[in-house]
């Protein structure tokens, strides 16, 4: 089958770079970690929920990069590439702890259940402006709730909401269909909504 | 409280489709049923707010610095493989 080159091209800010590395100059692989540590390692903190594994996780994430960087193919952004391996590695990591294992959210446990259940009142924390809100104590509450979600939750929302990847990209770094990512990403959130109501129950 | 006869049904709908509504991948005619529902429908319009809000305190949670021995110690790992 004849490919036109020009109509797989992707517009890719790394595609240079990965481009010089694969040409040789393999030095330059640096300048790949030096772009991406600081996002790597903040997914992997929300990801793994401690210092020790989401270093690891980074770690393996470029030595296994680099280990395939000849097998990447210019037909994804490479971000979305390296992401794939990440997510797979943190994935890895957490199997082989001693988490329990991976619960279901259905909806039905996030709906009220009647009328009386349903707030006509807005909370006065979804009325507050960010800065007025957002303090360590809450920031903290709300990471040990990130890392409370189910894995298969937790790795929607993370790509979705921390590291804004789109949802067609989300389906194809988790090999998931988009229906299926709209579905985790929106459990998850109201999992978190939960999470901060039960937070500012008595304020 | 609104003394209006409420349609429960009508909010357990919507109700699966606030994430899509927020990041608008509704079609169009999606969209304006969830929109007519929402401005008469005061415990929808909160459930709206509230989910828009946990997700704008998420995507505004504070990154961590990566910490410099790790940092260093990666960069020496990678000098030594390339
Ligand atoms: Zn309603």
């Amino acid at each position: 089958m004849i490919k036109n080159p020009v109509t797989r091209q992707i517009k890719d800010n790394d595609g240079e770079l990965i481009r010089a590395i694969n040409d040789g100059k393999i030095d330059k692989f640096q300048d790949l970690v030096k772009r991406y540590e600081h996002r790597l390692y903040n997914f992997g903190l929300k990801m793994c929920g401690n210092v020790q594994d989401a270093e690891d996780m980074v770690q393996d994430t470029f030595l296994n990069v680099f280990r395939y960087l000849k097998d990447f193919r210019y037909e994804t952004k490479f971000k979305n590439w390296m992401y794939r391996i990440a997510t797979s590695t943190c994935i890895k990591k957490r199997r082989k702890s001693k988490f329990a294992p991976d619960r279901e959210l259905s909806l039905e446990e996030f709906l009220p259940k009647d009328e009386s259940e349903f707030n006509t009142e807005l909370p006065f924390w979804a009325a507050q402006p960010l800065d007025k809100l957002l303090n360590a104590e809450l920031a903290g509450h709300l990471k040990n709730a990130v890392v409370d979600l189910p894995e298969k939750y937790r790795v929607v929302f993370v790509l979705r909401d921390i590291e804004g990847f789109s949802t067609v990209e989300t389906a194809e770094i988790l090999n998931l269909s988009a229906a299926n990512i709209k579905v985790r990403l929106h459990r998850a959130r109201l999992f978190l909504r939960d999470q901060l109501k039960e937070y500012f129950k008595d304020e | 409280m609104n003394n209006e006869p409420h349609d429960h049904e009508k909010c357990l709908k919507l109700f699966r489709k606030l994430s899509e509504y927020i990041d608008r991948e509704l079609d169009d005619a999606s969209c304006r049923e969830v929109e007519h529902h929402i401005c008469q429908c005061e415990p929808c319009q909160a459930c709206l707010e509230t989910l828009k809000k946990t997700i704008e305190l998420c995507k505004n949670m504070d990154d961590q610095p990566v910490p410099a021995a790790f940092s260093s110690k990666l960069r020496g790992l990678i000098r030594s493989v390339t």
